[in-house]
């Protein structure tokens, strides 16, 4: 049985229903909420779709990782996975390489770090074209511009 | 148009995990790490929601403000490890900032990550509680009927042979996947178990600390209290002088003599409608309006009521011999103990120092009480003397700063310390006036609101009125008795029972008088409850097989102890038993308040009778020192008054409960 959830895990969404359970479970325990609890919800919010949902998650991960060092270790994958889904991919690589790190061996981390690089890479490029796009446009006008004014002079 | 700092643009290959601390390597972010390391380490702290806290919200606030300026001209490209996008969200849009301050993990914890010693993963926790997110999960539930659907793969499984075998071999993989959960929910629920205690010794740990706390704050109470009643007296000496000055001073306290018995009581009931109306409950009797005194305490001391139950305050080696009779007045009030020794000393139960020792009895002492200021005591001499304690000279200021300066108030002194010698003739203000007209050694008394009655080996009752210090009236229990037979025909005279073979038993064992209602118990096993208007016996009651040693009334019951072993709670209006129970030996003392009825019962521990839970319990050292192999001496007294309880053993000892 697996540990770690792979990154695909994380892609699929719960149900609201589901996730209202948890929602209600996590409520329910208060200021005293355990931690299976609190991870349960927080996963829960990882795994959603929505953009606030994630933040939430992450945040509440990230509380566990602070209130229980023997959770640490398995939390920084969490929250790895957690902000390479929410596209803050300095942080998840961060996390993620500490856990690499720590243990190489670990395939899932492994496993999100090719996801990370990749995303890196593709959303780089696409960045570079977009800003090299502008650039182009930029000195297009820019050169009509001074054409202009030459035409002018 | 290109921009040198373009080249930037493309990411670097995951090759040099060095420069990872350079993420976005600029000030504003550095400004940025050190508010989210403070406002993240305040967060650590509590375990609530962080967003509530105001502190944080405007911390937040600021960390935006701080990261917006700078952060637009430096840093918008010169990301190492991630995307154009990532960095624009960080560094421009509020809410993502929020987040990520909201989630921001300190580098010092990053650096401290434990060995993962855990059973299972939280996600295998996650699964394992919510089997039916996974597909193995749903055929695990769809899988109720196990037993059914056996039945029917045995009779398909006999016509395809392949089919079943493989079949069988996933029913196999999924169950075994199955038990695998079953363990994680089992390691799941024990590890909870643990945090929970974890929590539990945190809270224990913050209720010890706030307990001392309070018992800080009530020394400190004490202490005040004290110089209070000081800067009173001289404030009331120096009153007096200026009425002495005026020296036209009339004063005649009128004393209204209130309900001076007109009516005759309903002779079926113990007390008449009248009386019976006055009885104070249970509950209100502690907090009777007192007149000023010398050490009384203004304020409650409650730090007892937060000690576990059974916990002991203190213990003291009062006398060197059995103690006789003890009472206090308040909790860490004042106590006076009497023992065979035929010694009388007064205590500050709030130092567990001796005040001053009271001497004039020339044996020793069977009976006593504290009225507020009036001690009032019985001897085996025949006498009863009463005392005002408040005229004692002690200074309990003194006494903190010298011996027990080290010690907080809660401080338990070793049992078998010598008492502390108090100063010579401390109490030789004390003694008001001797009550001698009884002929035989006194065995009970009891006093309440100028009246005070007496139980004596001469087999009768002495009511005493304490404004001229004389007897008004004498009840001759024998004469009742034999009245008593008369009217019903023999069937109630007077008769030694059983148990009292050893002729030890006291005539009269017990006394309680509210106003013109008297309650005695005798060594015939009566209890009789007497008006004092006519000075007859209303209603006896008829039950215990042994002498009477102990009794006490309320507003609704009346409860008494007996050498039969028992205790029986008698119902006032109806005169009928309401409940009883019985322990291992005699009962030699008994006293209750609104929660507890506790009682010595021969024993080393104090038995309790919880009567809210209804639940009996022991309280007192035989259940700690029976550990350690010791056998503490047998409880001959005990006193309860809003479950701070006091006993006194065989051995001379005095030990202070909570209750």
């Amino acid at each position: 049985m697996t540990q770690l959830p792979y990154a695909i895990d994380a892609e699929t969404p719960l149900n609201p229903a589901e996730l209202e359970v948890l929602r209600m479970q996590y409520e329910k325990e208060g200021d005293m909420v355990g931690v299976q609890t609190k991870f349960n919800y927080a996963w829960g919010l990882v795994k959603s779709n929505t953009r606030t949902d994630q933040h939430l998650g992450v945040m509440l991960l990230s509380e566990i990782f602070r209130t229980s060092p023997e959770r640490r270790r398995e939390c920084l994958y969490y929250l790895a996975l957690g902000n390479y889904k929410l596209g803050n991919y300095a942080q998840a690589r961060k996390y993620n390489d500490l856990l690499v790190d720590m243990e190489p061996s670990n395939l899932q981390a492994s496993n999100l770090r090719t996801l990370i690089d990749d995303k890196v890479a593709k959303e780089g490029l696409m960045g570079v074209a977009i800003v090299s796009g502008v650039a182009v446009a930029a000195g297009v006008i820019g050169g009509i511009l001074l054409r202009n004014l030459g035409r002018k002079r | 148009m290109a921009n040198p700092g373009h080249r930037n643009d493309f990411p670097d290959p995951p090759s040099s995990p060095e420069d990872e601390s350079s993420v976005i390597s600029t000030r504003g972010l550095e400004a940025f790490g050190r508010k989210v390391t403070t406002t993240a380490s305040h967060l650590i702290a509590p375990l609530g929601d962080p967003t509530a806290h105001p502190h944080y919200q405007s911390a937040m606030t600021e960390v935006q403000k701080q990261l917006r300026r700078p952060g637009l001209q430096r840093s918008v490209f010169s990301m190492a490890r991630t995307t154009p996008t990532d960095l624009v969200r960080s560094t421009l849009s509020a809410r993502e900032i929020q987040s990520r301050a909201l989630s921001y993990v300190p580098d010092e914890m990053l650096t401290n990550i434990p060995e993962n010693e855990n059973s299972y993963s939280l996600f295998q926790g996650f699964q394992a509680s919510f089997p039916e997110f996974t597909d193995e999960g749903k055929k695990h539930r769809r899988r109720v009927s196990r037993g059914r659907k056996l039945l029917e793969e045995g009779e398909s499984g006999r016509v395809e042979g392949p089919h079943a075998v493989h079949k069988l071999r996933k029913e196999k993989a999924s169950m075994m996947h199955q038990l695998e959960m079953l363990g994680i929910r089992k390691n799941m629920a024990s590890s909870e178990i643990r945090e929970i205690d974890n929590k539990l010794a945190n809270l224990a740990g913050m209720r010890k600390i706030i307990l001392e706390r309070l018992a800080n704050l009530e020394q400190e109470e004490a202490l005040l209290e004290h110089e209070i009643v000081e800067v009173e007296g001289r404030l009331e000496d120096a009153q007096e002088l200026a009425e002495e000055a005026e020296s036209i001073a009339l004063q005649t306290p009128t004393r209204s003599d209130e309900d001076v018995a007109s009516e005759r009581g309903d002779p079926a009931g113990f007390m008449s409608q009248s009386i019976y109306e006055k009885l104070p409950s249970a509950s209100s009797t502690p907090s009777r309006p007192k007149k000023p005194r010398n050490i009384r305490r203004k304020s409650m001391p409650i730090l007892h009521e937060h000690f576990k139950p059974g916990t002991m305050i203190r213990s003291m080696r009062a006398h060197q011999d059995n103690i006789t009779a003890l009472d206090f007045d308040a909790p860490f009030g004042l106590m006076v103990t009497a023992a065979m020794d035929d010694s009388v000393r007064v205590w500050d139960l709030n130092a567990g120092r001796c005040i001053g020792v009271l001497e004039g009895h020339t044996a020793s002492v069977r009976a006593l009480q504290v009225e507020d200021n009036i001690l009032a005591t019985g001897s085996m001499d025949a006498t009863i003397r009463l005392w005002d304690l408040s005229k004692a000279h002690y200074d309990p200021q003194g006494s903190q700063f010298g011996k027990d300066d080290e010690d907080d108030g809660i401080a338990f002194e070793n049992p078998d310390d010598q008492p502390v010698d108090p100063p010579a003739g401390s109490m030789g203000d004390c003694p008001l006036f001797t009550l001698s007209a009884h002929l035989d050694e006194i065995t009970a008394l009891h006093l309440r609101d100028n009246v005070l009655v007496s139980g004596s080996a001469d087999k009768t009752l002495r009511q005493w009125d304490l404004e001229k210090g004389r007897c008004v009236q004498t009840l001759d229990v024998m004469w009742a008795a034999a009245q008593a037979s008369a009217l019903s025909a023999g069937d109630s005279t007077w008769r030694q029972t059983t148990r009292a073979a050893d002729g030890s038993a006291d005539f009269v064992g017990a006394l309680q008088v509210f106003e013109s209602a008297l309650a005695c118990g005798t060594a015939d096993g009566m209890v009789r409850l007497w008006d004092l208007r006519s000075g007859q016996v209303h209603r006896s009651l008829v039950g215990h097989t042994g002498p009477v040693t102990c009794l006490q009334f309320d507003d609704v019951h009346l409860v008494t102890g007996s050498l039969d072993r028992s205790i029986r709670i008698w119902d006032l209006r109806t005169g009928s038993i309401y409940d009883a129970y019985a322990y291992d030996h005699a009962i030699t003392s008994m006293m209750f308040d609104t929660r507890r009825i506790v009682c010595a019962a021969g024993e080393d521990v104090v038995k309790v009778y919880d009567k809210v839970e209804g639940r009996h319990w022991d309280c007192g050292a035989g259940i700690a020192e029976a550990e350690e192999g010791k056998t503490p001496a047998v409880v001959e007294r005990v006193r309860i008054r809003d479950g701070y309880m006091v006993e006194g053993r065989r051995d001379g000892v005095v030990g202070v409960w909570t209750c």
